[in-house]
């Protein structure tokens, strides 16, 4: 088990690497000379030019540039805002736990709700039940997070008024006012994931209850529950898992807009703040922390998926 | 299949070529494979593109998503017909209208303009922005990907690596970030989002093209000198063509999502420009205040996004015949459903006669007076049962499994297929019976019936019993019958690695049959597990292990001590040495041997090795398309055959060539069940047949007492001078 996380942490170097100069080379998208751009068009002043150019370090050789920009990067140091002038790290660093907690809340409906879905309609395919779920994963498929996300608030906020409509409330604060501010959001953002774990663990089953091995556990006299339970469930749930890693990077992605829409002052409020004010430090930094959080989530989901295959453990 | 990365799914299994109905799922019953041929053949002939549209058009739900989709598509190109106002002007009526207002049918927004024509005109932007966007990702991917797969080597190893660091990215987030620094505008949302979909599409492009160049034609047009360019255009793309479909259908649904997101965001439509991700924005802001104004532009959203994704789902279905879900509609888990009212179908001989018991028979004169009417029911074939026995005057006690007129079927494309026809036969006590027959002949499905294992559907049990211990197994319930699984009747399965579960140690997976019989805990169950192991020469220190370290044999040793481990009276081998090599299947064999007096056991033994059958049976029979043709005592069958089949089958063996002198094969193969006749199913492949033979239906005859052939002319034939 140690191994495998060993190798995995071992393997996100290189991915790592890629990514930050794929991150890092963002700057040669900007239109134009970028200092002047950054600085303002070319209204700007020299001076502010002439600054912008040396703090990123424009006059060197762009490998140079991105080498000088990820060594600071590992250490935290992502250059100063071109805005306020402040480090961007510390700026950047008070936006992520509100989007941690977001995406936690999320996960923790996501997989019990999406396992239990797929429970439901994949041990009785064909069933009114299992076609009832297969028709509300298709909607929480289509609905774009940020519709259900106003739906949501129309209903609970403006009609019922049983939630606030938006805001944000620390955890450390209160876990409770954190708790009323977040159920919104997490269920806007969690409907397509639960929707994909669910049809997942529907197919695995599908898949899993035909296999010989569950012949086996009937013929050793298994019932119903102690096969499923059993044997079917730990096998069927592996391809749930593997996709519950390929929804973290959706659920980031949506959580930028949910943010948005809830006044939440994550990683996704910091982004956009950036992007109208053509701030590239602090979207690079951004960018970047986002593909190191998703990497490690999906390391996490590895390690859960060693759990349920023993071949894994060993390979 | 789901919008599930901001990209595209990699592999997709599209199987136009081999199309199996998927009525009869096999499901390791040899019957059942050969059942589910049939229409496939007929349908191939039209090709596989006219034969998946055709099954697209019978799905009602593609249908209605197709529909939608192209009224998607008139609505955006008429939009300036059809539109009550021009979209962007302002106060045609008072602002924040609700829906169904007068001449403002989804109301107005906050500047007055009328929702339904901007609606209207969103649509012609949606799907504008959604087939160029994708368009633009496939123009860029498919030749990247193509030469990936095509060429492989170096090209290939970095252009994977490349889409795999990309696809670490969250593809939202990538495409935020290109047009952060792109500058936002629509034309900038549009390339961002391509950007974002070529990895997946590079993957798709590169596993099929992998794939195609492996099968043979794209060699031979190699060998003949073809140029490359032109094997990739003329043979590669078009066999590209039926996955990438299906990709595209869901990547319109994704880029359409992704469109409004961005839109959302005010970062891609910009006014004049009117989107409907862009109209939820304005929504968003009054949502307070006016929450009615976000439905119209979200619900449009939506059901697009459905339509795409519910016409992927329909295309995927009809190239692949069906989603594996389907079909197994109403499964009853676990217990073969048996329907003993119906008569079998293609039954040919009288079932009573062949009800008779082969050990202690009676004059076969008495039963055929009281020939089973058809149809027959239920209680009929009860007394029927019971009468054969009583005839037998057999002592209930002396039989421990007893199996009577036992009919097996296959749900198929034609309908119901016979795969086990009337089948008797009778274990005692501590005797090992041999099954044997090609495959194809019902043996297994015979076997899976004894304990009710066989799927339903596509299966069912039509007539017959099966008594153990005097009880009808037939008429268990699925609570009775697993009390019985696994503590009396064991079973050992032909393929040890995928009959056991590979997640769980073979520990656990004995001990779980100790704790489901005779509960105790977990400490319990693994100290008999481990006794079990011992006793069929595993190593204590291996009992951890899980079934991929184990090799070949110990997996088949697991699986027997897990058969054992309730010390069962009777235990079913369904061709348990089959997949072992020479040596091991010998260890098996010798081991079976020894727990058998140990323990006691009956064993109804599977296989279609005759040599196998000389080494542990005492008696056997021998099946041949769902009937038993012969049974007699070991040593009589060998020495004395009455029956061509058997004939030909230990002609066949090979422990029975000269060395250098041709193997000796049976000419032709086992028939489907819709090829056979009225009379001797072997007839076709048999070299005594006369015409009498095909006409007329075959009964099991007595040769002798303990003797039984299903041979008009077993008693003119001297099979022996052959073997």
């Amino acid at each position: 088990m140690i191994g495998l996380v060993v190798r995995r942490l071992a393997a996100m170097i290189p991915l790592l690497l890629f990514v930050s100069f794929v991150v890092f080379s963002l700057i040669t998208l900007v239109p134009g000379d970028p200092a002047t751009t950054l600085a303002g068009g070319t209204d700007a002043d020299f001076a502010d030019i002439e600054a912008i150019r040396e703090e990123m370090n424009l006059n060197d050789p762009f490998l140079v540039q991105y080498a000088k920009w990820l060594g600071g990067a590992v250490q935290g140091d992502f250059g100063e805002s071109l805005l306020s002038g402040r480090p961007v790290y510390g700026e950047v660093k008070r936006a992520i736990p509100p989007t941690l907690g977001l995406v936690a809340a999320t996960l923790i409906l996501v997989i019990p709700v999406g396992l239990l879905l797929g429970l439901i309609s994949g041990l009785r395919p064909g069933s009114v039940r299992d076609k009832s779920v297969l028709t509300f994963t298709s909607a929480g498929i289509a609905m774009p997070s940020f519709w259900v996300a106003l739906l949501l608030v129309s209903f609970f906020a403006v009609r019922l008024k049983w939630l606030p409509p938006f805001g944000y409330e620390p955890f450390v604060d209160s876990p409770t006012e954190w708790a009323k501010r977040m159920i919104m959001p997490a269920i806007a953002l969690s409907a397509s994931a639960i929707a994909v774990v669910s049809r997942q663990l529907r197919g695995g089953l599908a898949d899993v209850m035909t296999a010989p091995y569950i012949r086996t556990a009937w013929a050793k006299g298994g019932s119903g529950h102690q096969v499923i339970a059993g044997h079917a469930l730990k096998n069927a749930a592996m391809p749930a898992v593997t996709v519950l890693g390929l929804q973290t990077a959706v659920l980031l992605g949506g959580s930028i807009i949910i943010e948005q829409i809830f006044t939440i002052p994550g990683l996704g409020t910091y982004l956009l703040r950036a992007i109208n004010q053509q701030d590239l430090p602090s979207i690079q930094a951004v960018a970047l922390l986002y593909v190191v959080i998703n990497v490690m989530i999906n390391l996490i989901v590895d390690i859960a998926y060693g759990f349920l295959n023993p071949k894994v453990r060993a390979a | 299949m789901s919008t599930e990365q901001f990209g595209v799914t990699d592999h997709i299994e599209v199987a136009v070529a081999d199309e199996v109905p998927d009525t009869a799922d096999g499901n390791g019953a040899d019957g059942g494979r050969s059942a589910s041929t049939g229409t496939g053949v007929a349908e191939h002939r039209r090709g596989p593109i006219a034969l998946a549209t055709r099954r697209l058009l019978r799905n009602p739900l593609a249908l209605v998503a197709l529909g939608f989709l192209f009224a998607v598509i008139v609505v955006g190109v008429l939009a300036p017909l059809i539109a009550p106002y021009d979209p962007n002007e302002q106060l045609t009526g008072p602002p924040f209208l609700g829906p169904f207002s007068d001449g403002h049918l989804l109301g107005t927004d906050d500047l007055g303009r009328d929702i339904f024509s901007r609606i209207l005109y969103g649509a012609r932007l949606s799907i504008l922005v959604s087939t160029a966007t994708v368009a633009i990702a496939l123009i860029i991917a498919v030749p990247i990907g193509l030469s990936a797969g095509y060429h492989g080597g170096r090209i290939e190893y970095g252009i994977m690596r490349v889409t795999d660091a990309m696809m670490s990215f969250p593809g939202l987030v990538l495409a935020i970030s290109l047009v952060a620094v792109l500058g936002p505008s629509l034309k900038n949302t549009m390339i961002a989002i391509a950007v974002v979909l070529i990895p997946g599409f590079t993957r798709l492009v590169r596993g099929q093209a992998l794939a195609i160049r492996e099968e043979s034609f794209i060699e031979a047009s190699k060998s003949i000198g073809s140029p490359t360019k032109r094997i990739i255009f003329r043979r590669v793309f078009p066999n590209l063509l039926s996955p990438l479909v299906v990709q595209v259908s869901i990547a319109l649904g994704i880029v359409l999502l992704a469109e409004a997101s961005l839109s959302f965001l005010g970062l891609g439509a910009r006014p004049p420009e009117i989107s409907w991700g862009a109209m939820l924005r304005q929504a968003s802001e009054v949502i307070l205040v006016h929450p009615g104004q976000m439905y119209a532009p979200g619900l449009a959203i939506a059901l697009t996004v459905l339509a795409f994704n519910t016409l992927g789902d329909g295309i995927l279905d009809a190239l692949t015949g069906g989603s594996g879900a389907r079909g197994r509609r109403g499964r009853r888990r676990g217990l073969t459903f048996v329907e003993r009212k119906m008569a079998p179908e293609t039954s040919v001989a009288a079932p009573v006669d062949d009800a008779v018991s082969n050990l202690e028979p009676a004059p076969i004169e008495r039963h055929e007076s009281e020939a089973a009417p058809s149809p027959m029911t239920m209680v009929t074939l009860e007394r029927n049962g019971e009468a054969a026995r009583a005839a037998a005057e057999l002592p209930p006690t002396d039989a421990l499994l007893a199996v009577d007129g036992l009919t097996v079927q296959f749900s198929t494309a034609r309908g119901w297929a016979t795969v086990v026809d009337n089948v008797s036969f009778q274990i005692r006590k501590g005797e090992t019976l041999g099954l044997v027959g090609e495959s194809g002949s019902g043996k297994t499905v015979t076997s899976l019936s004894v304990m009710r294992l066989l799927p339903s559907p596509p299966s069912r049990i039509t007539a017959g019993s099966v008594r153990f211990d005097g009880r009808d197994l037939l008429t268990l319930p699925i609570r009775e019958m697993t009390k019985l699984r696994g503590s009396r009747i064991a079973m050992v399965f032909q393929d040890p690695m995928s009959s056991l579960n590979p997640a769980l140690t073979i520990q656990h997976q004995i001990g779980q049959v100790v704790r489901w019989h005779d509960g105790g805990g977990k400490k319990h169950a693994a100290t008999r597990a481990n006794e079990v192991l011992e006793m069929v020469g595993i190593p204590k220190r291996r009992a951890t292990s899980y079934p991929h370290e184990l090799s070949g044999g110990q997996r088949q040793r697991a699986m027997i001590a897990m058969a054992l481990v309730c010390r069962p009276s009777l235990l079913i081998a369904d061709e348990p040495t089959t997949a072992l090599d020479v040596t091991i299947q010998a260890q098996v064999l010798e081991l079976m041997h020894e727990l058998r007096k140990e323990l006691e056991m009956a064993i109804l033994f599977v296989t279609h090795d005759l040599g196998v059958v000389a080494d542990i049976c005492d008696r056997v029979a021998v099946m041949y398309a769902g009937q038993i043709v012969e049974t007699a005592p070991v040593r009589e069958l060998f020495h004395h055959p009455k029956h061509p089949y058997t004939e030909g089958l230990l002609r066949a063996m090979p422990q029975k060539a000269e060395p250098r002198s041709e193997l000796y094969v049976i000419p032709g193969q086992v028939p489907q069940f819709h090829e056979f006749g009225t009379g001797c199913r072997l007839a076709p492949r048999c070299e005594y047949a006369q015409d009498r033979c095909r006409t007329t239906p075959i009964r099991l005859e007595r040769v002798d007492p303990v003797h039984l052939a299903r041979c008009i002319r077993w008693d003119e034939l001297d099979l022996e001078a052959k073997i």
